[in-house]
């Protein structure tokens, strides 16, 4: 757990570093406190950091601590019958890890992973790999017309989800759309997956390739001259300079990427109205949404959360690790 | 921390407050100087209009109405809303969600506050659909009388008789796909779980049932397997179009007239007019097809009732309003005509005889007499405590039959296993 | 505005100087290549661009792209839909993403500048927390976060859209990578031998040290906040609160029984989109992006 809460870099990108970008980039993890200064002042100091971070503290507990709690708390309980008659009356009682159980057994969440994971597998290497793609082209000299293709592939990420969702759906479907001649049934098996992970594709690549285009600009220039001069081409230069040097940003946005995956709802759940290939458990979460609100099964709901919880939890410290190693071997 | 408290501060105040007004006048009831306000969701539109009609003549019971979201968002917030206490005074439902509501302890019992005559306003199968145990937990507002909705211009150009029999339905299919290659004569769409229902009805099947406590579910029994034999039979052949209905596409299709019947009820010219407003006037209504030549009984599909919430403070007054919306002559005719709306009163319906045909039947005059006759041979039904998981695993286990190539009858069973296996654990008897 | 504008120019330089320097000619290949990137992303808006030019008759009957005649007729419908419902969901939006990323921001810098400069007891399970808390989806949360703000009874209130996006940890944990780098020990230690009091401190020295990295929280949260969809859809039932992207929603599940409104939602749509794009244009030299990278360094 440690790992995953490294200290921050004394210095970023040559901002004050003195070194070049390569040590500013891949300075080795200090958990002591930078350049030596007595950070660790005494009691009044220490008052002072809590004061500071009390706002953020009190919210934090208000709104994801105790909600998360109150989910585990819920993941215990479920309706159940109580009272006569036909009908009856459904209450919540204590049902102990019944939610559990019914979760971990149910195929239609296993099914819905192997979903999930299908559209990630697609989604997240297309958005990384295209961001790096533009972020170098970006980057290479005497290119045309770079600062329209920077707005203009940045341009999705301020359209919001639901509308992008939307706005895709109607260029899936064969009338409304101008793509329609193709006959490629956008929202059917199996190219349904690639029309979804494109959505997340869209919105995604251009911030992603934002990061890493002003990873590539903070690079001295001289660099690649010195590149240059030895004879390199551009591909060498991209291949052999720069993308070692966006290792970490994009260890960053692979993260970012993933744990988008992970939480993949929006796209399909507004595509769903438009096809019969999308059903009520299509993803996980929209299983968890389907148990919330629309069969009424609170308890299942918060059981299947706090599973998909700690398995992003799992995974995600998994991938910091492994980039973590990366980038230290690399230094 | 500040806030809060001094929110509970003037929560405490707003008691006392209230508590005193109740004291100062609780004989009197409400009164026009100090009147009950009583919120109401309702997804039918215009009925805000209708609404200020109340308002006017009531200025002691005042009603404001929100649109939380159409049918499905409202119930699914209702649910929310209700563990949170946070739920109107009054809500529109469907039919067949009423039953979980009751169950969910969403829905109020407001026997005690509905008079003879509100229920006399209503036939006995009506009024079946909002009574359980002897309680009454709704007021019937508009009915679905299942009927077919047909293109006459295009079954007349294509020389197709307007079948009378789904034997005749599946002959005119396979007839109109022969005559125009780009049309259907209809579409089967896997999420349309209430047409499928009123169909099955229609063959025979009662997909839920009531014994003493215990309870019967036959979502697959044989009536209903046959249903599903007769779509897989003419999706298979492409007699008919596989596809959700009501999106983008197929009101384009709609639109063109490519799709030439829409089986389902009473309500469908509305829809269709605001789908496809270019084509008003070319359609026409039948009695939906029969498995028996010269049957007449149908099913009911779509439809909603007014209830009153659990979290209402006022269940009395609720109760007032909604008898008067539903159940009076006035709020009947109001549904009738601002609301567009096929009322479940039987004064609402026959004032409805006497009304103009809705614009996309123009040409059919006596449109209203015969969903009046469709409307009084109609077939009883009990919806079951988990509709709402039942219509989730339909459209889940069809859609994957379409797509995977199952085949529809397994689907079927797989909905019956899902919805007895729910019923189960949450604790009902189920004995079949 | 000098710290603004002169703090991204060190290390975004702008057009490289080889760029300029260069006396070959263009190169083609990777000119093709993002302006065929730039297409892929331009496409849908410009396809609601131009739909939302279209009377409800031409939306989905003439050809795609060209502009049609009702767009001023949209605009009014739009505008005038449900007695001026559209512009208040507008009003709505500015001020849930408005005031919650300004308050936001304010609460990620406090603390992300106390994590990063000060030890205290507990800092190390803050962190961790804060990490698990970027990992949680908003579904998983937005119920209980419901039925908790019902209790208090905030439900359906402005307060129940604004308050739970308050906190934001991958803001927090940005600003603490923005202090521990731009905020040198030295500087505060100097001011506090001066005898300025840890807030001062903060506000006039470490605040200006930090705000091109707090624009960059400011905008992303903004962003979030703007085109959050389940928290509204979950807290709010009176539609006279609803932000644009739940207003657009409406519209367009209302359109499938009513086609009438889909050219409104459609217009809606390309209306709702050009204040952040105006925003993004604007604020985009600004953006710190590249100090993001620093954080899985370790």
């Amino acid at each position: 757990m440690s790992d995953a809460a490294p200290s921050p870099p004394s210095a970023v990108l040559g901002e004050h570093g003195t070194g070049g970008p390569l040590r500013a980039r891949t300075a080795p993890s200090s958990r002591r406190p930078s350049g030596g200064h007595g950070r660790r002042g005494g009691g009044g100091r220490s008052l002072a950091g809590y004061g500071f971070v009390a706002p953020a503290v009190v919210f934090f507990v208000a709104f994801f601590v105790l909600p998360v709690l109150y989910a585990i708390y819920l993941s215990l309980r479920g309706a159940r019958l109580t009272g006569g008659g036909a009908l009856g009356i459904r209450r919540e009682t204590w049902v102990g890890l019944a939610n559990y159980r019914d979760a971990l057994t149910d195929p239609q969440l296993l099914a819905s992973l192997g979903r999930m994971l299908a559209i990630g597998v697609i989604a997240v290497p297309v958005t990384l790999g295209a961001a790096l793609l533009f972020a170098l082209l970006l980057d290479v000299p005497r290119v045309r017309a770079v600062r329209f293709s920077r707005t203009a592939i940045f341009l999705p990420y301020a359209v919001p989800g639901v509308v992008a969702s939307l706005l895709w759906g109607f260029l899936y479907l064969p009338r409304t759309s101008p793509f329609g001649f193709t006959g490629i049934g956008f929202l059917d098996e199996p190219a349904l997956f690639g029309s979804v992970a494109n959505i997340a594709v869209w919105s995604g690549v251009g911030f992603n390739m934002i990061v890493l285009f002003t990873a590539l600009q903070s690079v001295p220039r001289e660099v690649y001259e010195a590149a240059r001069i030895d004879g390199c081409g551009e591909w060498q230069i991209a291949l052999r300079i720069k993308i070692p040097l966006v290792v970490p940003a994009l260890a960053l946005t692979g993260l970012f990427s993933l744990i988008g995956a992970l939480q993949i709802y929006g796209e399909p759940q507004t595509l769903r109205p438009l096809t019969s290939s999308i059903s009520s458990t299509w993803v996980p979460l929209m299983k968890v949404y389907r148990d919330a609100f629309t069969t009424d099964d609170i308890g299942g709901a918060a059981a299947t959360s706090v599973v998909l919880a700690l398995g992003s939890l799992l995974l995600s410290l998994l991938v910091l690790k492994a980039a973590q190693r990366r980038t230290r071997s690399s230094s | 921390m500040r806030p809060r408290t001094r929110r509970a501060t003037v929560a405490a105040t707003a008691a006392l407050v209230l508590g005193a007004g109740f004291t100062a006048c609780g004989s009197s009831g409400p009164s026009a100087d100090d009147p009950v306000e009583l919120s109401y969701w309702s997804w039918a539109p215009n009925v805000e209009q209708v609404v200020e009609t109340w308002n006017a003549e009531h200025p002691e019971i005042q009603v404001t109405v929100t649109d939380a979201g159409g049918n499905t968002d409202t119930a699914t917030k209702l649910v929310t809303q209700t563990r949170a206490g946070n739920a109107p005074d009054m809500a529109q439902v469907e039919y067949p969600t009423l039953p979980s509501l009751v169950v969910g302890e969403v829905a109020a019992d407001i026997t005690e506050h509905v008079d003879d005559a509100t229920r006399d306003a209503f036939t006995d199968s009506t009024w079946a659909l909002t009574t359980f145990n002897d309680a009454v937990y709704g007021i019937p507002q508009d009915v679905g009388p299942m009927m077919m909705l047909y293109r006459a211009d295009r079954f007349e150009e294509l020389g197709v008789e307007v079948p009378t029999t789904w034997e005749e339905y599946a002959a005119a299919a396979a007839q109109v796909r022969a005559a125009d290659p780009t049309s259907y004569i209809g579409t089967f769409s896997v999420d349309q779980t209430g047409f499928f229902a009123g169909m099955a009805q229609q063959a025979g099947a009662q997909w839920w049932s009531v014994d003493g406590d215990a309870w019967s579910v036959g979502i697959d029994d044989e009536a209903s397997l046959a249903v599903a034999d007769y779509w897989q039979g003419l999706v298979d052949e492409d007699a008919v179009l596989q596809a959700p209905i009501l999106t983008p596409e197929w009101n384009a299709q709609v639109a063109d007239g490519e799709i030439l019947t829409w089986p389902s009820a009473v309500w469908s010219p509305g829809v269709i007019e605001d789908v496809a407003p270019e084509t008003a006037g070319e359609w026409a209504m039948a009695p939906l097809p029969q498995w028996t030549e010269g049957d007449s009984a149908v099913g009911l599909q779509g439809g909603s009732s007014s209830i009153v919430t659990t979290s209402s403070d006022h269940p009395e007054e609720a109760a007032q309003f909604l008898a008067w919306l539903n159940g009076s002559d006035e709020g009947a005719t109001a549904l009738l005509t601002t609301v567009n709306n096929y009322p479940a009163a039987t004064a609402g319906q026959e004032a409805a005889t006497s009304n103009e045909p809705p614009a996309l039947v123009a040409g059919q005059e006596d449109f209203y007499d015969l969903a009046a006759e469709v409307a009084a041979d109609t077939i009883p039904v009990t919806w079951g405590p988990n509709y709402n998981v039942t219509n989730a695993a339909f459209a889940d286990a069809l859609g994957a039959a379409v797509q995977g190539g199952g085949s529809y009858r397994e689907a079927l069973e797989q909905v019956q296993a899902t919805t007895v296996a729910d019923m189960e654990e949450t604790g009902y008897t189920v004995t079949r | 505005m000098t710290t603004l504008q002169s703090a991204p120019r060190a290390t975004t330089t702008g057009p490289s100087p080889a760029r300029g320097r260069g006396r070959r000619s263009t190169r083609w290949l990777p000119t093709v290549v993002l302006l065929l990137g730039a297409a892929y992303c331009l496409v849908p808006v410009l396809w609601v661009l131009t739909a939302a030019t279209k009377s409800p008759g031409e939306l989905f009957t003439t050809v795609p792209f060209r502009p049609g005649t009702g767009f001023l007729d949209n605009l009014r419908g739009l505008f005038s839909y449900g007695g001026g419902e559209f512009g208040r969901w507008a009003l709505n939006s500015a001020l849930y993403a408005g005031a919650g990323s300004l308050l936001s921001t304010a609460m990620s810098a406090a603390a992300g500048y106390g994590l990063a400069k000060f030890a205290f007891r507990g800092r190390r399970v803050l962190l961790v927390a804060l990490f698990g808390g970027v990992l949680m989806p908003g579904i998983t949360l937005a119920v209980p976060q419901y039925l908790l703000l019902s209790a208090v009874g905030l439900a359906g209130t402005y307060w129940s859209v604004l308050l739970p996006l308050l906190v934001n940890p991958f803001g927090i944990y940005l600003c603490w990578v923005f202090a521990s780098s731009s905020v040198p020990d030295e500087t505060l230690e100097a001011a506090r031998l001066d005898g300025a009091g840890e807030l001062r401190t903060f506000w006039a020295i470490s605040v200006p040290m930090m705000l091109p990295g707090l624009v960059t929280v400011l905008l992303l949260q903004f962003i979030g906040i703007w085109n959050n969809f389940l928290l509204p859809f979950i807290m709010l039932s009176d539609q006279g609160r609803y932000p644009l992207t739940l207003g657009l929603y409406t519209l367009l599940a209302r359109g499938s029984g009513e086609s009438a409104l889909y050219s409104l939602a459609v217009t809606g749509a390309a209306v709702s989109v050009v204040p952040l794009v105006a925003l993004m244009l604007v604020l985009q030299r600004f953006w710190r992006v590249d100090l993001l990278s620093g954080g899985v360094k370790g």
